[in-house]
């Protein structure tokens, strides 16, 4: 469902992304794990064609992301670390806009309803305006999205970074949700406990380069844990 | 069966049609808008110097128009009842040519209050006009005003910068530009969007005052341009406008997509604004001056009347007086002026009047020619400052610029000649040189009809300003063609 081939970013002097070879299965969730500057976010943004590869491909769905992005893109949802909405307008009327423009057709209120209550929002907080939401609320609002969307693929940018743990667990309730609906997930992170929890697989990235793939079934935490650190170079710190 | 299954079918899970992504976008953008208390405030101030600048408008094109008719009225009928005396008397009685009033000038009072309205027709004279409230200035020098004209020039752009300075930036520096693309909207439609949100939203301030104008026309007396005239001219006008402020939205839109953030933004089209409205007008005035001078008003009197004593005018001892008689005499073959079979002083007066139309010819022909390179030197500055361009095409759509005010001047010139030429005629024919008891009576005064000025009609004005119009055109050209750069290079990241 979704495949980097070779997948490779330069700015500049800079290798951002080092012919990554990647592929996510339908119905599993593939977490990726490294330090700041690992290149996980430049993977996003590749799948999203927000930058465009300077070798290799991304694929969604056997579509090239960079030169069809339109057709690629009705396959994904994208959930930020902030679901970044419009503040003036309610939940209810920020999943009807991005639905629309997703779907080419507006939505009945009550489907809308639906998916915000179906991905964890309080039925009355639909009707009051985003700029109220938390955190946590807003991502609620980006899963109702990619619900409303139908999406084979997500695409989640560090989605857990600053939520208070029940909001956390109940986020990572809502891709095992997705997960069980065959979609496929790949999420960046620092959380090595969500990873564990969550995903199917874990890479750990350092300066570009996939370093290693791990089933999650087959690493307790502990050992997910030393892995992670000595890739990244902190076994020291830590 | 699951929720989440129990949804899958999402009904018109089609590719979006462009016209259903661009209604979508629009009406997010005017409901995001029409939310934000600081439009409310900006509506609410824009509404109330409409009404103020509308009423102030109506209320001086009343009292002009009331003025007129009585003034026209009254001078013709003085003109009439002189009785009996000497036709060159009369034609020294004179007549007042009032320039008709048309229902546009409360919208764009334009050059009116520095040229005047209304011009004393007397003989050997060509004179200047009369009732001006700013005296000894021109067309370039006006700006500033509260009129309709000034709100549509100078705040309805500000008004649009402020509600579009920020449509791209603010998207980027919020991240829903990110979650947007990330569905698939393709930056072009969320131009489109955003274009049609702020013309619907403008056409909501402005259409209340367009239909209020529209209830009251019915109410008015015809014009003295013609109700035709006046609605083709309103039409073409309002099409002006449309153009001008779709440049200003554009532009805004442009600047917000390439600048760094909503700051810069705001910056960069506040400058601009300030340049457009204030000083390049100013600037361009005193460059227009530079290149093109025209004497005060004092100058050119001095001018015409220095240029004039090479008339003779009633002088009968000045030489062109002696060489216009020894000439008359030898035409005739008579040796002297009793001798002749046509009044001298007739012929005297005709001559010396005629001599005098190619003396005012050759002054005002220059002054005009000056003043109309200044406005096209002026307009020139249209090109990147659209006012300079808006700014007399409003004008000459109202009839409120140096285009009409020369045409009626000119037409004014023509008039105060027949009357010259009706008074001095009767002198040759009928009057026995010598004879200072001869006087006319009513029925050559009746010889010559009111002054009926018809005003030139809208396909006129349009020509007079199609040179502004290109320039117009080209501008919000250009300025939608960078929104589409802009647009197309947008970046999430």
């Amino acid at each position: 469902m979704l495949q980097a081939q070779e997948l490779t970013k330069r700015y500049h002097d800079v290798l951002a992304l080092d012919g990554l070879n990647l592929t996510v299965a339908p119905g599993e969730i593939f977490c990726l794990l490294g330090g700041n500057g690992a290149g996980k976010t430049t993977t996003i943004n590749l799948f999203l064609n927000f930058v465009a590869p300077t070798s290799g491909r991304a694929l969604v769905d056997a579509i090239d992301v960079a030169t069809h992005p339109v057709e690629a893109k009705r396959h994904i949802a994208y959930i930020p670390e902030t679901v970044m909405l419009y503040g003036s307008l309610t939940g209810l009327e920020n999943i009807s806009y991005f639905t629309t423009l997703a779907l080419g057709a507006r939505q009945p209120e009550e489907r809308l309803l639906e998916w915000l209550v179906q991905a964890g929002l309080a039925r009355d907080a639909a009707f009051k305006r985003v700029s109220g939401y938390s955190k946590g609320m807003r991502q609620k609002v980006g899963i109702a999205i990619a619900l409303a969307k139908n999406a084979k693929v997500l695409l989640l940018d560090e989605p857990t970074s600053g939520l208070d743990p029940q909001a956390a667990n109940e986020f990572a309730g809502l891709l095992q949700q997705m997960k069980n609906r065959r979609v496929a997930i790949l999420m960046t992170t620092h959380d090595l406990f969500l990873a564990k929890q969550t995903g199917t697989r874990v890479g750990i990235m350092q300066r570009g380069i996939l370093r290693s793939t791990l089933s999650t079934a087959e690493v307790d935490s502990a050992d997910l844990e030393r892995i992670y650190l000595d890739i990244s170079g902190n076994r020291r710190a830590a | 069966m699951s929720d989440i299954a129990r949804l899958r079918g999402v009904p018109g899970a089609n590719a979006p049609s462009a016209r259903s992504v661009l209604l979508t976008i629009a009406g997010k953008e005017a409901l995001e808008l029409l939310r934000d208390r600081r439009f409310a405030w900006i509506a609410a101030l824009f509404t109330l110097l409409m009404l103020v600048a509308m009423l102030l408008g109506w209320q001086q094109m009343q009292r002009i128009e009331a003025e007129h008719a009585a003034a026209h009225k009254e001078s013709y009928a003085q003109w009439r009842g002189q009785g009996e005396k000497n036709p060159h008397s009369a034609a020294h009685f004179g007549q007042h040519a009032f320039k008709p009033s048309s229902p546009l000038l409360f919208i764009d009072p334009g050059i009116t209050p520095f040229v005047g309205a209304s011009v004393w027709m007397e003989a050997h004279k060509q004179n200047e006009f009369k009732f001006r409230p700013a005296r000894d200035a021109t067309s370039l020098q006006r700006f500033g005003d509260l009129s309709v004209a000034f709100v549509l020039q100078t705040l309805a752009p500000l008004i649009i910068i402020l509600m579009t300075f920020s449509a791209f930036t603010g998207e980027r520096e919020r991240g829903t530009l990110r979650q947007l693309i990330s569905i698939g909207v393709r930056p072009m439609p969320l131009l489109g969007g955003k274009t049609i949100a702020v013309a619907g939203i403008l056409c909501l301030l402005t259409l209340p005052f367009a239909m209020i104008a529209l209830v009251a026309l019915p109410f008015l007396p015809d014009p003295d341009i013609g109700m035709d005239n006046a609605l083709q001219r309103a039409i073409l006008m309002a099409a002006g406008y449309a153009t001008y402020l779709t440049g200003f939205c554009t532009l805004s839109l442009a600047v917000s997509a390439l600048a760094h953030s909503s700051r810069a933004a705001l910056v960069m089209l506040l400058a601009f604004w300030v340049a457009n409205s204030f000083i390049v007008p100013r600037t361009m005035v005193d460059l227009a001056r530079l290149v093109s001078p025209t004497p005060t008003a004092v100058e050119f009197q001095h001018a015409l009347s220095e240029a004039r004593k090479a008339n003779f005018g009633h002088d009968d001892t000045h030489p062109e007086y002696l060489r216009f008689r020894e000439e008359t005499l030898k035409r005739y073959g008579a040796s002297s002026v009793e001798q002749l079979p046509l009044d001298f002083d007739g012929l005297a007066l005709r001559e010396d009047d005629e001599r005098g139309y190619r003396l005012f010819d050759r002054h005002f022909e220059a002054l005009w020619d000056s003043y109309a390179r200044q406005e096209a030197i002026r307009s020139l500055a249209g090109f990147i400052f659209p006012l300079a361009a808006m700014q007399p095409v409003s004008m000459g759509l109202a009839g409120s610029d140096i285009g009409h005010h020369n045409d009626f001047a000119r037409a004014a010139e023509t008039y105060r000649r027949h009357i010259q030429t009706v008074t001095s005629e009767d002198l040759i024919r009928n009057r026995k040189y010598g004879d200072k008891d001869y006087k006319a009576g009513p029925e050559l005064w009746a010889a010559v009809q009111a002054f009926d000025y018809r005003p030139p009609d809208a396909g006129w004005a349009l020509r007079q300003q199609g040179f502004n119009l290109l320039i117009l055109s080209a501008w919000t050209l250009a300025a939608t063609l960078l929104a589409v750069y802009a647009t197309r290079r947008l970046s999430p990241v």
